[in-house]
């Protein structure tokens, strides 16, 4: 029901892809790259190519595995996938100076973002660590929407009925994210759009992170007005069906 | 002003609903797959229906267009069908024997539908569209079946999509989907899949949900006859959502063709639940070989009321009705939308209309304007086609079109600010 190639995009647009997102919420994460200036390519045989840039306190992640400093080649999606799941140690190609970051700041990133992402439960009774960690899911998984209706086969059926147009995704208040469609291509937008085609909001932080946890369903939740749907609804039903594949992959 | 209605009583009962049912209400009658945006503007539960007229929990009263989605064609509680149905209750419903009444409503839906040289009972539409399908691959002994991009034909795994929860890949491996109207598309088709495909299913017109619905082009059924006829290839029609509001003896007759198979239900008995199959006789031995039944099936109440409403249908000449009087609603709405400046689409047999505010592409503006309606007591739905059913009046089409005239003013008001 899954296949790795799209994990593999997964781990490095989605997963690797909320680390720009730590570093701006976490204080931890932000020292660990202060001052820093590296870029780490990850280039994957039949997947994806991206390289994460660590430059003025800041990170972000691109496509395209070059220009970079140190180069991780995996010659499959499953050897990257279990770079992520830890079971596979990978040897830089390039930049055995710049190693260092790579097996101390950049390892001790990613455990930052796995306390996140895999929050036990005692640390979720913090509600400031409740809240950053269920803002990291929310962009982990709108990436994943992207990467699923992209790349998986049946997450790109879902997104070939999808019109043109942007979802608008919120939880309360604060939290706005969205989605576009462009012939029937997704990308991940991680701020409020300036105009939608259509919204999917959570009444609540609370009420986002029970459905990321599998703990409700969006549909039995629009009865209670708990979720909200609202204009070209078709768009939002293909994405919650993308949606049920993260959940899948992510598991 | 009309009253803005309020659902305490309705919210009530979907508390309830929700801690036993799924979802609360689940399907194309509950929230989610209804559409009902705001969710604040619906009610969710009935107390009664008669006529045209629908009584939520709270008592507030609505003109229906949803019809129970297509079931209510003569009216909620037609005597003369409910007379109909209790005449034969009294005597007996479900039985070890069928009744007399089966042959009865198969030999009047022979006499009724062009293209029926024998009828096949069930329950739902779902059920006879999986047994035409079924039964194309029996007498073909192929596995294809071609579909028209916004098709609806049930709910089985063969009629979803392969990213709908519970289907598997093998439930749609067989699938072929073509644009509607794209004969061109469908003839390319055909000759890539050159003695592989067992059917074409088709509605007799394009009406899906978000899209405004469309009419076969000129030619395009006759079109698609020919290349079915040619190929060996079972054609068959679901007729389930427009039957009996086109035409009394179908709707491939309504638009000049005959289909091999053509699918019955809502609109069959007036509310009482059965559905029907209708064929041509080159498919009868291929039906008569297939095991298909369920348990309530061959319940003689839904037949006997089956009856009453096709007679009673045929004496009215209903499929008339309905189109003036969906022609003359139609004219009203159109009329009260350029009022404030708002362009509405009425799209379809105006027996069976989609309504959509063109002026906004994302369609929040007319889920602002169907929730005013309904909050003044006019149910449509967001997305969905309406249906028109025989007891609607004159003064039911009047004040639907003066609460949509009230509807838009809300709106533009709102929008003007």
């Amino acid at each position: 029901m899954t296949d790795s190639r799209t994990l593999a995009y997964i781990n490095l647009f989605a997963v690797l892809g909320t680390l720009p997102y730590l570093c701006e919420l976490d204080s931890e994460a932000s020292a660990l790259i202060e001052g820093k200036n590296i870029t780490i390519g990850i280039s994957v045989k039949d997947g994806p190519e991206g390289r994460i840039v660590f430059k003025d306190g800041k990170c972000t992640v691109l496509e395209g595995a070059d220009p970079c400093d140190i180069k991780l080649s995996f010659s499959a999606p499953d050897k990257f996938n279990g770079m992520i799941d830890g079971t596979y140690t990978p040897i830089p190609r390039k930049g055995f100076l710049k190693i260092g970051f790579l097996t101390k700041n950049f390892i001790k990133l990613t455990d930052i973002l796995t306390k996140y992402l895999r929050a036990e439960k005692k640390d979720l009774e913090n509600k400031e660590f409740f809240e950053k960690s269920t803002l990291l899911m929310f962009h982990l998984i709108l990436s994943a929407i992207a990467q699923i209706g992209n790349e998986d086969k049946i997450g790109r059926a879902s997104a070939s009925y999808i019109v043109d147009g942007t979802v608008r995704m919120s939880a309360g208040n604060d939290i706005v994210l969205s989605i576009k469609s462009q012939d029937h291509r997704l990308t991940a937008i991680h701020s409020a759009p300036e105009n939608y085609t259509s919204f999917m909001s959570f009444d609540s932080v609370e009420t986002a992170r029970k459905l990321f946890d599998g703990e409700i369903n969006a549909v039995a939740c629009i009865g209670t007005g708990l979720v909200r749907v609202g204009g070209m609804i078709s768009q939002v039903d293909n994405i919650n069906r993308i949606l049920d594949r993260v959940a899948l992959y992510l598991a | 002003m009309k009253k803005i209605y309020t659902y305490e009583k309705s919210r009530e009962a979907f508390a309830r609903a929700e801690k036993v049912i799924p979802s609360g209400i689940y399907g194309h009658q509950g929230p989610a797959e209804g559409c009902y945006t705001p969710v604040e503007a619906f009610p969710f539960f009935s107390s009664r229906a008669s006529g045209s007229y629908l009584w939520d929990l709270d008592g507030n009263r609505f003109i229906d267009y949803m019809c129970a989605y297509g079931p209510n064609v003569l009216g909620y509680n037609d005597p003369e069908i409910d007379e109909a149905a209790a005449a034969q209750r009294a005597i007996g419903d479900c039985t070890t024997l069928p009744s007399t009444k089966m042959i009865e409503f198969a030999e009047l839906l022979v006499d009724t539908v062009a293209s029926a040289d024998w009828a096949f009972f069930a329950k739902n539409g779902n059920d006879v569209t999986t047994m035409a399908v079924m039964a194309s691959r029996a007498y073909t002994h192929r596995k294809k079946i071609v579909f028209f991009k916004g098709y609806y034909h049930g709910v089985a795994p063969w009629t979803q999509k392969i990213d709908y929860s519970g289907v598997i890949e093998e439930d749609v491996m067989h699938n072929i989907y073509v644009n509607w109207n794209d004969i061109e598309g469908l003839r390319r088709v055909f000759d890539e899949n050159k003695g592989q495909i067992a059917a074409v299913i088709s509605q007799p017109y394009m009406h899906g949900n978000f899209m405004d619905n469309e009419l076969p082009a000129e030619g395009f059924w006759q079109a698609v006859r020919k290349l079915c006829t040619d190929n060996g290839t079972v054609l068959v029609i679901d007729d389930v959502r427009a039957g009996f509001r086109l035409d009394i003896a179908g709707s491939d007759h309504y638009f000049g063709f005959e289909a091999d198979l053509i699918c019955f239900c809502k609109a069959l008995a007036n509310g009482y639940n059965v559905s029907a199959l209708c064929g041509k006789d080159f498919l009868k031995n291929t039906i008569s070989g297939m095991s298909y039944t369920g348990s309530y099936w061959l319940s003689a109440v839904p037949f006997a009321a089956g009856i009453a409403c096709i007679n009673k249908m045929k004496r009215i000449n209903s499929p008339k009705i309905l189109i003036e009087k969906g022609t003359k609603l139609k004219e009203g709405l159109i009329d009260a939308g350029k009022k404030y400046g708002f362009d509405l689409h009425v799209t379809g047999v105006p027996s069976l209309f989609y309504l959509r505010i063109a002026d906004d592409p994302t369609l929040m503006l007319h889920q602002e304007w169907i929730a005013e309606c309904v909050k003044r007591g006019i149910f449509f739905t967001n997305h969905h086609n309406h249906f028109i059913n025989a007891s609607l009046t004159d003064d039911d089409i009047k004040e639907t079109v003066e609460i949509a005239d009230e509807a838009f003013s809300v709106v533009r008001d709102r929008h003007d600010k």
